[in-house]
C-alpha cells in the first residue's frame, strides 16, 4: 500500500522549472535515494511527496491513492528535515513523544513507544535534557526518532547527515539501514553524497537540473551509467570521459583519442555500439578499472595523490585529462610516461552529442 | 504549503472585514472634508456616504476664505496652528534625536550613562498628566507658556526615550570594525562618530527621526495644557471649529483632521520596517 | 604602577579607555540633563507642593507654598475621594476590556498574515494605518461617527431595516462603549504589528514538522508558536497596558469625560482638577501617588517577567 508512484511530476516556481516531468515508482518497503548536486530538484520532489509543495503538473500516488489535495498532516509520512527542525524548547522526551501525544494516543502507549525508540537510538540517558543544549549528532537522532516513533509507512529524509561529522555519519548510515529493516518503511532519502546513496539505498534515482537521469540499483548505476552526467557524478573520482572517433584497427574496432593515440580494441558489445555511432563518441572507463601495462593509453603523469590504500594518478594535459586509481602505491613519478589499460569489459561508450550511453 | 480553499476563503473574508472596519472611519472623515454644507449637516436618512457635490469649500474656510453659505467667520485661520504643530514637532524631534543619538552612542560604545535605559523607560511609563503641574509652573517661570519653542522642548523630552532606545539598538547592531579601523588610522573618537558612524547610519537616523516626528505630531494633551491662544497646535485648534449658531463645523473639522492625519500615515507607511522596533523600544526587530 | 613611584611618574596622557569614557560622558550629558530637568526637579517640586494647599490662584508663587502647609492632609483626602476612585475603576475597566480585545483581534489577524498571499503588502499597509492617525483626530472622527444622526446609526439602521437614533455619546453606558470601540479601532493594529513580527519569527520548519507529526493547527500554535511568542506577547501587552492607562486624547475629545463623569478616566480626572478646580496641591498628591503605585507595579512586573523568562 505504501508504494510511491510519481507520474509526470513537475514543479515550476514562477519562470524557474525546478522539476521536469518526472516518472518514478518507489516500491513498498524500498529504500530509494534521490541523488544529485544541489539545485537538481531532489528536495522539491521530496517536498511534493510530503505535501509541503503543490505539484505544477502530474500526480503523486501512495499505493493507488491520489495524493492531490491531501494535506500534509494526513499523508502519514515521516519527514526528517535537513536542519532537523527539532523543537528546541522541549526535552528529548517531549520531542520523541510529540506526534504520539498530539494524535491523542493513550498515555501508557506514548510512554512505551517513546522509551523503545529512545532505547533503539541510544537516547535513553538524554531523555530529560532540553533539546537546545544538545550536539548536532544527537539532534539528528532525535529528529529521526521523532518521526520513526510514529511508524510511518513512508519515511522521507532530506539530507539528514549533511550536518553531522564524518565519523558519526558512518554510524548513522548503519543505524538508518537497521531502522528500515526493522520497520520496513518505504524510505526516500535525499542526498548529494553518493557514498550515502550507494551504501544504503536499494535503488538510486540520479537527478540533475530538474531531470531524472537514471534509476537503478547502486551497482548498476555505477557500472552502466545512462549518460555522461551520471558517469561523471557517480564514483570517486568519476568516470574518465575522453572524446574520440571510432577507428578500425587491424585488431578490431577502437577509438582514436587524438593526442592520446588510439585505444586498445573494444570488446564485442562496445564494438557493436561503436559501429552504430555517427561521428564522435565519448570513451569512458572507471579510473579504478585500469592496469598499468605495455599497451594502453600513453600519457605523462601530471600529479600523483597517495592516500594510503589507494593512489590516484592524474594523467594527460589540456582537454584530454584522465585519472587512474590503483591499490597500494604505484611506481609512477610526475613526468613519467605510463600506459594505462582500461579493463576491456569496463569500457563504456557515449554519444558525443547527446551524452547518452551507446 | 498546501492550503484548503475553505481556509483561503475564510482568510480573505476576514481580512476584507478588517479592512472595511479600518477604512470606514478614515474614509468617512475624508468624505466629510469634501462635502458642501448641506451634506455634512445632514443626519439620519439624509446621510451621504460619498459627496454628491464635492467641494473644496471646507479647506477654503479653514484657511480664511469665508464661505458664502456659512454665516460664521473664523477669528483665526488654521494657518498658525499648522505652523505651530510643524515647528514644535520638528524642533522637538531635533532635540530628542540629538540628545538621544548622542546618548545612545555613548552608551553603546563607551558604556556611559548606564542609568539611562531604565530612567527613560520610566519616563515613558508615567502618564504625562501626572507631571504636568511642575512642568506648567516651570514653563510659566521660563516664559515658555504658549510658545512653540516651549512646546518643542517638552516634546523633545517626552520622545527622548524612543529616540534613545531606537538609536541604541541601531548602534548595537552596527559592526564596530569600521570604527576601529578608522581609529587605528589615527582618527579621533569624536571624528569617528561624526564623520564615519553618523553618515553610515543615515537611513536608521532618518527612520528614527520620522518615528519621533509622528509621535510629536500626534500630541494633544501637552499642547492643551501648555498653549492657550497664540501657538495652539492643530488638535487644540480643532476644538474651536464650532459656532454657537451652527454648532459643530463638521466639514471644517474633517478637512483639518485630514490635513493632520495624512502626514503621519504616509510617514508611518514609509518606515513600516522599523515600526515594530520603535514601538517596542527596540526589544523586537523585524 | 605602585604607590611609591606614582609621584615620580610624568603626567600620563589619557589612555584610550579614559579618552573613550570622557567622550561617552559628554555624549550622554544632554540626555542626562533633560532627564534631571523633567524627572528629578519636577518630582521634588511636586512633592513639596503636594504637602501644601497651594493653588495658582493663591496669590503667591509656588516657592512660598509653605504658607499653605497642610502636611499629609492631601494624601489622607485621597482615600475619601470617591471621584478619584471611580475614575481609577473606570480606567481599569476600559483597560480590562480594550487590551484583551485588542490582543485577541490583533493575534487573530496576525495569524492570517503569516504566510504569503496575493495582496498581503497592501492589506498590511492599510491595516496598520489607524495607529498612525493622530489620536485627537481619531477622537474628532469617532465623535462624528457616533452622533445620533451619524453614520454608525445610519449603518445600523440599514442593517436592521429601521431608523436608529441611539444617542451614543450622551448615554453613560454607550459613551463608555463608544470610547472603547475607538481605542480598539486605533490600537488593535499595534498588537497586530507586534504579534505578527513574533509569529513570523517562529521557525516554519518546526511548524511543518509538527504538522507532519499530526498536530492540528491549534496544537501547533499552542505547543510550538506560543512558547516562542511568550516574551513578545508580554511586551505587546505591557505596552498596551501602560499606554491604555494614560488614555486621554481620543476619549476627552469624544466625551470630555462625560456625560457627567461616565467616561472620566484617571487622566481626564487629573486634567479636570488641574484646569477647572485648580487645587494644585491636591493634584500634586494624586499625581505622586499614581507615580509611586505605577513604579511599584512596574518593578513587580519586571521581577515576575524576569522569573518567567528564567
Amino acid at each position: 500500500m505504501s508504494a510511491i508512484h510519481l507520474e509526470h511530476l513537475a514543479k515550476r516556481f514562477g519562470g524557474f522549472t525546478a522539476l521536469k516531468a518526472m516518472d518514478l515508482r518507489i516500491e513498498d518497503g524500498e529504500f530509494m535515494a534521490l541523488l544529485g548536486p544541489s539545485g537538481c530538484g531532489k528536495s522539491t520532489t521530496m517536498n511534493m511527496i510530503a505535501g509541503m509543495e503543490t505539484p505544477s503538473e502530474g500526480r503523486i500516488l501512495f499505493g493507488d491513492r491520489d495524493m492531490a489535495g491531501v494535506p500534509m498532516a494526513r499523508r502519514g509520512v515521516g519527514f526528517v528535515f535537513q536542519n532537523y527542525a527539532i523543537f528546541t524548547h522541549m526535552t528529548v522526551r517531549q520531542n520523541l513523544s510529540y506526534g504520539l501525544r498530539m494524535t491523542g494516543r493513550p498515555k501508557s502507549e506514548v510512554e512505551r513507544r517513546t522509551l523503545d525508540m529512545a532505547e533503539f537510538l541510544q537516547l535513553t540517558p538524554l531523555l530529560d535534557r532540553r533539546a537546545d543544549r544538545l550536539s548536532v549528532n544527537i539532534l539528528q537522532r532525535v529528529a529521526i526518532g521523532r518521526s520513526a516513533v510514529m511508524e510511518p509507512a513512508i519515511f522521507l529524509l532530506d539530507e539528514p547527515l549533511s550536518n553531522v561529522d564524518a565519523a558519526f555519519r558512518a554510524v548513522m548510515r548503519t543505524e538508518l539501514k537497521q531502522l528500515q529493516r526493522q520497520f520496513r518503511q518505504t524510505m526516500v532519502y535525499v542526498t548529494h553524497d553518493q557514498l550515502e546513496a550507494m551504501t544504503m539505498a536499494d535503488r538510486i534515482a540520479v537527478m540533475d537540473h530538474g531531470v531524472l537521469q537514471q534509476v537503478g540499483r547502486p551497482i548498476d548505476v555505477y557500472n552502466d551509467p545512462a549518460n555522461t552526467f551520471v558517469a561523471a557524478f557517480i564514483g570517486s573520482p568519476g568516470m574518465n570521459l575522453l572524446r574520440g572517433r571510432p577507428v578500425r584497427t587491424d585488431r578490431g574496432l577502437a577509438v582514436d583519442l587524438g593526442v592520446l593515440g588510439v585505444t586498445p580494441p573494444l570488446a564485442a558489445p562496445q564494438a557493436r555500439a561503436a559501429e552504430q555511432a555517427r561521428g564522435e563518441v565519448i570513451y569512458g572507463f572507471r579510473p579504478e578499472q585500469t592496469t598499468l601495462a605495455r599497451e594502453g593509453i600513453a600519457s605523462p603523469v601530471s600529479f600523483v595523490e597517495r592516500i594510503g590504500a589507494r593512489s590516484i594518478v592524474h594523467l594527460g594535459d589540456g582537454p584530454a585529462v584522465f585519472k587512474a586509481v590503483f591499490e597500494n602505491d604505484v611506481p609512477a613519478a610526475v613526468g613519467d610516461v605510463v600506459r594505462v589499460l582500461p579493463h576491456a569489459d569496463a569500457v563504456r561508450l557515449f554519444d558525443a552529442q547527446t551524452g547518452k550511453a551507446l | 504549503m498546501t492550503r484548503s480553499p475553505i481556509f483561503e476563503t475564510f482568510r480573505y473574508a476576514a481580512i476584507l472585514i478588517a479592512l472595511a472596519i479600518t477604512l470606514v472611519p478614515i474614509l468617512w472623515m475624508a468624505s466629510m472634508a469634501f462635502k458642501p454644507i448641506p451634506e455634512w449637516q445632514a443626519t439620519g436618512q439624509n446621510l451621504t456616504w460619498i459627496p454628491k457635490d464635492p467641494t473644496l469649500d471646507n479647506f477654503r474656510f479653514i484657511f480664511g476664505e469665508s464661505s458664502s453659505n456659512l454665516i460664521v467667520a473664523l477669528d483665526r485661520t488654521a494657518v498658525q496652528p499648522i505652523v505651530a504643530s510643524l515647528l514644535a514637532s520638528v524642533l522637538g524631534t531635533l532635540i530628542a534625536m540629538t540628545a538621544g543619538t548622542a546618548a545612545a552612542y555613548g552608551l553603546s560604545r563607551y558604556g556611559s550613562g548606564q542609568n539611562l535605559p531604565l530612567a527613560l523607560l520610566q519616563l515613558r511609563l508615567f502618564p504625562p498628566m501626572a507631571v504636568m503641574i511642575p512642568v506648567m509652573i516651570m514653563w510659566a517661570f521660563l516664559g515658555f507658556m504658549d510658545t512653540w519653542w516651549g512646546l518643542a522642548l517638552i516634546y523633545g523630552i517626552v520622545t527622548l526615550p524612543f529616540a534613545f532606545w531606537l538609536m541604541k539598538t541601531f548602534f548595537d547592531d552596527m559592526p564596530r570594525e569600521i570604527e576601529e579601523a578608522a581609529m587605528v588610522e589615527g582618527c579621533s573618537r569624536w571624528r569617528v562618530f561624526t564623520r564615519i558612524t553618523l553618515p553610515m547610519m543615515r537611513a536608521p537616523l532618518a527612520s528614527a527621526a520620522l518615528f519621533v516626528f509622528i509621535l510629536n505630531w500626534s500630541d494633544y494633551l501637552i499642547a492643551l495644557l501648555l498653549t492657550t491662544r497664540e501657538w495652539v497646535t492643530i488638535p487644540v485648534y480643532m476644538a474651536s471649529l464650532s459656532s454657537s449658531m451652527t454648532g459643530q463645523l463638521y466639514g471644517a473639522k474633517a478637512a483639518l483632521g485630514l490635513i493632520a492625519a495624512v502626514p503621519p500615515v504616509i510617514l508611518g507607511i514609509l518606515i513600516q520596517r522599523h515600526l515594530v522596533r520603535g514601538l517596542t523600544f527596540g526589544a523586537l526587530k523585524q | 604602577m605602585t604607590l611609591a613611584d606614582a609621584p615620580l611618574a610624568p603626567p600620563v596622557p589619557p589612555t584610550p579607555a579614559e579618552d573613550g569614557a570622557r567622550l561617552g560622558f559628554r555624549l550622554t550629558l544632554p540626555a542626562q540633563v533633560l532627564v534631571l530637568f523633567i524627572a528629578v526637579f519636577p518630582l521634588l517640586m511636586q512633592l513639596y507642593i503636594s504637602l501644601t494647599d497651594w493653588s495658582p490662584l493663591a496669590g503667591v508663587a509656588w516657592p512660598r507654598a509653605w504658607e499653605f502647609w497642610n502636611g499629609f492632609a492631601n494624601y489622607s483626602d485621597l482615600a475619601q475621594d470617591g471621584r478619584l476612585w471611580a475614575a481609577l475603576g473606570r480606567t481599569a475597566l476600559v483597560m480590562a476590556v480594550c487590551v484583551p480585545v485588542e490582543f485577541l483581534l490583533g493575534l487573530s489577524l496576525a495569524m492570517l498574515f503569516v504566510d504569503e498571499f496575493p495582496g498581503k503588502r497592501v492589506a498590511y499597509s492599510i491595516l496598520i494605518m489607524p495607529m498612525m492617525v493622530v489620536p485627537a483626530v481619531a477622537g474628532y472622527m469617532f465623535f462624528m461617527l457616533f452622533q445620533s444622526g451619524g453614520p454608525v446609526n445610519g449603518l445600523l439602521g440599514t442593517l436592521l431595516g429601521r431608523d436608529i437614533a441611539v444617542a451614543w455619546l450622551s448615554d453613560p453606558t454607550l459613551a463608555l462603549v463608544a470610547v472603547m470601540i475607538a481605542d480598539i479601532w486605533q490600537w488593535t493594529p499595534l498588537m497586530f504589528l507586534i504579534l505578527l513580527a513574533g509569529l513570523v519569527g517562529v521557525p516554519q520548519d518546526q511548524m511543518r514538522a509538527a504538522t507532519l507529526l499530526g498536530a492540528s493547527a491549534w496544537q501547533r500554535f499552542r505547543t510550538i508558536a506560543l512558547p516562542r511568542m511568550k516574551t513578545i506577547m508580554i511586551i505587546a501587552l505591557a505596552i498596551r497596558v501602560i499606554e491604555n492607562f494614560k488614555i486621554f486624547d481620543t476619549l476627552y475629545i469624544m466625551t470630555g469625560g462625560g456625560p457627567g463623569v461616565a467616561t472620566e478616566t484617571i487622566s481626564v480626572y487629573i486634567y479636570e482638577v488641574t484646569t477647572q478646580d485648580l487645587i494644585w496641591g491636591y493634584v500634586a498628591a494624586i499625581a505622586l501617588a499614581i507615580l509611586v503605585i505605577l513604579s511599584v507595579a512596574a518593578v513587580w512586573a519586571m521581577k515576575r517577567m524576569g522569573r518567567a523568562a528564567a
